[in-house]
């Protein structure tokens, strides 16, 4: 359930124009339904042209985007209600808040799913509880939150629509590290609770690592590749040649097993590291 | 950045492209002047001729070209079918119930159609086609630089262009993102009553228009730091040169009117 899949999807930008760009190429994926797949990818090379397409903001230009194995395209007219199962997060999510009250902010997407003022109420505060504001934060001006807050703001009010998929474009970019892990961990507790799949797109690999069983490595408009983290991150050139890094830890182990320290190959979060290490020097625990 | 431009601006490297902004602008004046002077049927072939070499000298696609046409498409069918009916003339060609078509009314209306297109086609080739806003207000900007003798406040209305128009496609821009957010929360534009509509532009109106006070802020401070203080004794980054192709350019034009003054006077044909 909740699976998407992408079917042979080329996107272009301004097509019959002197300005057409081609920002997506016969990109063809399935994402696992109840997964955390992270996609990642350089700059420019259509992420955030992708994750459009998958609530049907973008309409493909060829091919078919899939949801649980019926074409999202086939009734237009119902379009926007695959946007509240599909809830999208989008990059610099706090330039979109608008209300009075940050909790009015977070009922819009339930209010215009048409439910009554209790439920409303109830999925606002728990998005907002999922997402880190506190309920003094509630009756505050979006206006006057620091950005961090304005972005965990945005992201309650996706939340509250209950999404059976949850897809965040950078929700963690220009955050101090704090910010991040908050965000992120919001977004696992999230998953926990509802059994969503979540995709994120990221430029960290570190948070990648942490968060993500699946990753999908985009390029120059094409899919470069797809597997879990551990498949993808032992390709450290494949990756360095589209612009992309392994997480630092991974390198760092990489350069210790050059100098004849038996670690594993898979090592990519620093947690994995720590244990192998501990392993290594003599089984005692942290 | 990005690569929206306000208007039909089409990327090239042709003649067109690479002439002055300020003879451009010239340029288009007089050849629309010299379109008036058509008289007869040998004078509009000429204009129609040259109309024709102009978009291939400016190499932008005929499809385009015929896509701009298109807004004043219906005007122009407006054009023809009042000079068709309407026309009174000697030559009668047509007689039909209350219906007359006269010769003299099927000319004119071709005269009107083909000035119609050579007046777009020209400034299009001229002016919106082949160069871009910003080179145009700096055209016009240094055009109208005589007039600060007058106090008027020439370079203030051409930073003010100029800003605008950078800024058009910047909050388009803007609007489409804000718009897809929105949606993405279920909003929805198209359905409902009046007022429904409108109050369904609340969630747009108001992030633009913080997003864009926010926009002028930083610019004015960016502005500031870097000592921008109006138009006095400031130098330019791109200083225009006219080239011999300007002036060649410039005196093709004229020579042009002059041969059609001529066309007019000499050759036989059609009066229209
Ligand atoms: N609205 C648009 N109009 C025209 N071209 C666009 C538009 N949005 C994106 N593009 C182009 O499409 C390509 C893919 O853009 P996209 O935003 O999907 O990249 P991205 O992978 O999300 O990059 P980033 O990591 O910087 O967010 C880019 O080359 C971009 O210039
Ligand atoms: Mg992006």
């Amino acid at each position: 359930m909740n699976t998407l899949q992408l079917e042979h999807i080329s996107y272009l930008y301004s097509a019959g124009t002197p300005y057409e760009m081609r920002a997506l190429d016969n990109v063809s994926l399935t994402i696992r339904g109840g997964t955390v797949t992270g996609l990642i990818g350089h700059t420019g090379s259509g992420k955030s042209t992708l994750v459009q397409l998958l609530n049907g903001l973008n309409r493909p230009t060829e091919g078919r985007v899939l949801m649980d194995g019926v074409d999202i395209w086939e009734k237009p007219k119902e379009i926007a209600r695959l946007r509240y199962r599909v809830g999208l997060v989008m990059q610099y999510p706090e330039y979109q808040l608008f209300e009075e009250t940050v909790r009015a902010d977070i009922a819009y997407g339930p209010k215009n799913m048409g439910l009554s003022p209790e439920e409303v109420e109830a999925r606002v505060l728990e998005a907002a509880a999922f997402a880190g504001i506190s309920p003094e934060m509630l009756d505050q001006s979006p206006f006057d939150l620091s950005g961090g807050q304005k972005r965990r703001a945005a992201i309650a009010g996706i939340m509250a629509m209950r999404p059976e998929v949850l897809v965040l474009d950078e929700p963690a970019a220009g955050l101090d590290p704090q910010g991040r892990d908050e965000i992120l961990g919001g977004i696992r507790a999230y998953r926990e609770k509802s059994g969503s799949t979540v995709i994120i797109v990221s430029h960290s690999m570190e948070d990648m690592a942490r968060y993500c069983d699946e990753l999908i490595v985009m390029a120059d408009a094409k899919l470069f590749m797809q597997g879990s983290c551990e498949e993808i991150f032992s390709h450290p050139e494949e990756l360095a040649a589209v612009g992309l890094d392994v997480p630092q830890i991974t390198r760092v182990a990489q350069l210790l097993r050059k100098r004849g320290l038996a670690l594993p190959e898979s090592i990519y979060t620093v947690e994995q590291a720590a244990a192998a290490l501990c392993r290594l020097m003599g089984g005692e625990g942290e | 950045m990005s690569s929206i431009t306000l208007g039909q601006y089409f990327p090239g490297n042709s003649l067109l492209h690479r002439l002055d902004p300020r003879f451009k602008i010239v340029l288009a004046i007089l050849y629309i002047t010299a379109s008036f002077l058509c008289k007869n049927i040998w004078s509009f072939a000429a204009l129609a001729i040259s109309a024709v070499v102009l978009v291939l000298v400016s190499r932008i696609p005929v499809s385009i070209v015929l896509r701009g046409l298109r807004p004043i498409l219906f005007i122009m069918l407006f054009t023809v079918v009042l000079n068709i009916f309407l026309t009174r003339g000697e030559t009668l060609l047509v007689e039909f119930w209350v219906i007359r078509i006269y010769l003299e009314g099927i000319l004119t209306a071709v005269s009107m159609v083909l000035r119609i297109t050579v007046i777009i086609v020209g400034t299009g080739m001229f002016l919106t086609y082949t160069t871009t806003p910003i080179a145009l207000t700096d055209g016009i900007e240094r055009l109208l630089s005589p007039l600060k003798v007058f106090h008027l406040p020439v370079h203030e209305f051409a930073m003010m262009m100029t800003i605008a128009l950078r800024f058009i496609p910047l909050l388009i821009e803007e609007t489409e993102k804000i718009m897809a957010a929105q949606k993405a929360r279920g909003a929805d534009f198209s359905t409902g009553s009046l007022l429904q509509r409108a109050k369904a532009l609340i969630p747009i109106l108001v992030p633009l228009f913080v997003s864009a006070f926010r926009r002028a802020d930083e610019l004015a401070v960016a502005m500031e730091c870097r000592c921008y203080r109006g138009g006095e004794g400031r130098t330019r980054m791109t200083v225009l040169h006219a080239t011999a192709a300007d002036w060649l350019m410039l005196a093709a034009v004229i020579l042009f009117g002059a041969s059609l003054v001529l066309i007019n006077r000499f050759a036989p044909g059609f009066t229209l």
